[in-house]
């Protein structure tokens, strides 16, 4: 783990647990106090306090059912002690059951089991559901033991009241009891959760840091590498961020790189093939006026009779002659190859140039038609909008014009009697001018592509190979790049690419 | 280390349940499964009798499991409960098993109807059946008073919201609320299953 890992990790760590310790200690002393005043002993006591209550109310009911089993007994053995005997006993229940409410019903036995007397209270469907039972009290009379079986009521309602009374005093106090683990019990769930975003919160952390140091780290070594002379280092480039910006600012400075390493070792190789070109101009063009000279005075001064080898020598002569030519012709090209001058930039626009260009073309195809135009349809066009460079016109329209012959050339040799078609487009984007120039000729192939700039290649049967070299070397003194592919028409397609003059 | 860890917890539940107090059981085995004797009347010390005879309902569960000699498996469970109330109408028990209640005059007559067990099937034949002639034992747990899941459920319930750790709170804090008031555990002696 890195040292920058380390410190986004712990600062991570950090913030997660000053945040939720912070909030954890308000919390616990929030619900502490929460159920200190929510769950008291006070309340507790009051719940108890209603269950008590309520049990005293049923004590005192079954209490005041016994007192109106006993009310029942002693007025029943009054009125035996008195009458004597049992016949008028119904009057006397009857008033009885009047006179206490929860009695239900009063049957008076003998000591056989007979009924002596008895009443019941008319049952009434819309009363409350009771719950009965029998108080059973004796009598002792003359004749013997008389049973009374007193059946008394109450409301169901009164024990159900008190279960649920109990109920709630029973959770209540387990609350009670509980309280303060129940806060620890909240307080334990917030650590939880806690540790569990502290985890999380590393894990991401771990992540993201890990992609932006490892980011880095490759960053560092591609700029070892670059150090080291290796400009074809590229990194690739992922999310939009600020890394991702650093890593395609260090591509486009190495690709600017090699760009310019490129330009540079070609200056180079052209300014050693110029001066290469400069020597043997000198070396071939010195002795070509002594042999075309001596050649002739060969021719001149022979006054012999063999016709044969007068003959002979006028032929020699002629050839000596032409080649000569050939050689001065040569001898020029590679002269004015050496003595290409540097391109002194001013800020022109290519529409201009493409109007030179068009005002050469005639010269261009008589040139290649040999006297009479070249049957090639020519067309050079241009934006409307002025497209300004920096440029040497007279420098680029040479580049320009060496293309545009090659071209001519090209379409000629393919379509000798008409057919041949040169496009001349200058056009502009946001960051560059372009002049194009293609063809519906034979095209070069893939695999020259890359060599038709190096000087004294040629597919020529005349050439010299400095034609294109001359293009290349024009362009990259502008700051530019020329290319060539594979035109929409067939043929070969050259583009140059000079920078718009920052406005 | 998950493995570990969960057999760090077994190992120390076995630990624990071995640890239990031993009491007398009589065990019989009929069309091969164990009926089982016991008491467990202990649990009634004097604040549960009182609490009994409060005229609130009260519960008494007892439950009755069967385990492998050395693990912590649980091959077989039975439980079965009481809710015992003092009617205070009547001045007697109402005890209540299942749907069938019965009125019990004591305390007494109340404690060995629900904890005194007699000839109580731990369990079907069918789980005794694989561990034929292993060393198996009986673990009992009283608990007086415990409040049901269901009714936990109801008496406590999660407040409505957002909160996205009440759930589990409350169901931490439901487990304690509604655990019993008192519990008592103990087994049996180690015996084998008959072949």
């Amino acid at each position: 783990m890195s040292r920058f890992e380390r410190k986004i990790l712990f600062a991570i760590g950090l913030s997660v647990f000053l945040t939720l310790g912070g909030s954890i200690f308000l919390a616990r002393g929030a619900l502490r106090e929460v159920y200190r005043v929510g769950v008291n002993e006070r309340f507790g006591a009051e719940l108890v306090h209603g269950v008590e209550a309520r049990r005293g109310q049923l004590m005192a009911l079954r209490s005041g059912s016994e007192q109106a089993a006993d009310a029942v007994e002693w007025a029943v053995e009054a009125e035996l002690a008195k009458r004597r005997h049992t016949s008028k006993l119904d009057a006397l229940l009857q008033d009885l059951l009047g006179r206490y409410a929860m009695v239900q019903g009063i049957r008076v036995e003998d000591a056989a089991g007979r009924e002596v007397a008895s009443v019941a209270r008319e049952a009434d469907p819309s009363s409350a559901v009771m719950r009965t039972t029998t108080r059973d009290r004796e009598v002792e009379t003359g004749g013997g033991k008389l049973r009374i079986a007193v059946e008394v009521a109450v409301p169901e309602v009164y024990f159900e009241r008190l279960q649920e009374a109990g109920e709630v005093a029973d959770v209540y106090s387990r609350l009670q009891r509980q309280s303060a683990s129940v806060s620890d019990v909240y307080v334990w769930a917030f650590g939880l959760m806690a540790f569990l975003v502290i985890v999380v919160a590393f894990l991401i952390g771990a992540v993201v840091s890990r992609r932006v140091t490892r980011r880095v780290t490759a960053l560092a070594e591609a700029s070892r590498q670059v150090g080291a002379g290796d400009l074809t280092v590229t990194l690739p480039t992922g999310a939009k961020d600020e890394v991702t910006e650093l890593t395609q600012a260090f591509n486009d400075m190495v690709s600017d790189l090699h760009d310019s390493r490129t330009r540079i070792e070609y200056l180079q190789r052209i300014s050693a093939w110029q001066d290469f070109a400069r020597r043997l101009a000198h070396e071939i063009k010195n002795p070509l006026t002594p042999i075309q000279l001596a050649a002739q005075e060969l021719d001149d001064t022979y006054d012999g009779e063999n016709e044969a080898y007068r003959k002979k020598l006028k032929h020699a002569r002629a050839i000596i002659e032409e080649e000569v030519a050939t050689l001065r012709r040569l001898v020029g090209e590679f002269s004015a190859f050496a003595k290409l001058p540097r391109a002194d930039l001013t800020p022109s626009d290519l529409c201009d140039l493409s109007h030179s260009i068009q005002d050469s073309v005639p010269a261009i195809l008589e040139d290649v038609g040999q006297g009479t135009p070249a049957p090639v349809e020519v067309r050079v066009s241009c934006a409307t909008e002025p497209i300004y460079v920096r440029m040497d016109p007279m420098m680029l329209k040479r580049g320009v014009d060496n293309l545009l012959r090659n071209a001519i050339q090209a379409v000629h040799e393919k379509h000798p009697s008409g057919g041949g078609r040169v496009l001349v487009r200058a056009y502009g984007t946001r960051t560059a001018g372009f002049i194009e120039v293609r063809d519906n000729g034979p095209g070069v192939p893939k695999e020259d592509w890359d060599r038709v700039f190096d000087p004294y290649y040629t597919s020529k049967a005349e050439g010299t190979g400095l034609g294109l070299a001359i293009v290349k070397k024009v362009v990259l003194e502008h700051g530019g790049e020329v290319r060539l592919d594979r035109a929409p028409e067939g043929g070969a397609r050259f583009s140059i690419e000079l920078p718009l003059m920052e406005t | 280390m998950r493995y570990w860890l969960a057999a760090l917890v077994l190992l120390t539940a076995t630990v624990a349940q071995s640890q239990l107090p031993l009491r007398d059981f009589g065990v019989t085995w009929s069309r091969g499964a164990p009926k089982v004797s016991f008491s467990a009347k202990d649990l009634a010390d004097e604040r549960v009798r009182n609490e009994l005879s409060s005229g609130l309902r009260k519960r008494l569960v007892v439950t009755v499991g069967s385990h492998l000699k050395g693990s912590n498996w649980r091959m077989a469970v039975r439980q079965f409960g009481c809710d015992v109330t003092l009617d205070l109408w009547d001045d007697d028990y109402l005890v209540r098993i299942g749907n069938h209640s019965e009125r019990l005059k004591t305390l007494d007559d109340v404690l060995n109807r629900c904890l005194a067990v007699e000839g109580l099937f731990a369990g079907e034949p069918g789980s005794y059946d694989p561990q034929k002639g292993r060393e198996m034992y009986f673990v009992v747990k009283a608990e007086f008073n415990p409040i049901s899941k269901k009714q936990c459920s109801e008496l406590i319930r999660p407040t409505s919201g957002g909160d996205p750790i009440g759930p589990i709170t409350i169901n931490i804090v439901r487990r304690r609320i509604c655990r019993s008031e008192r519990t008592i555990e103990f087994r049996s002696k180690y015996l084998k299953v008959p072949e």
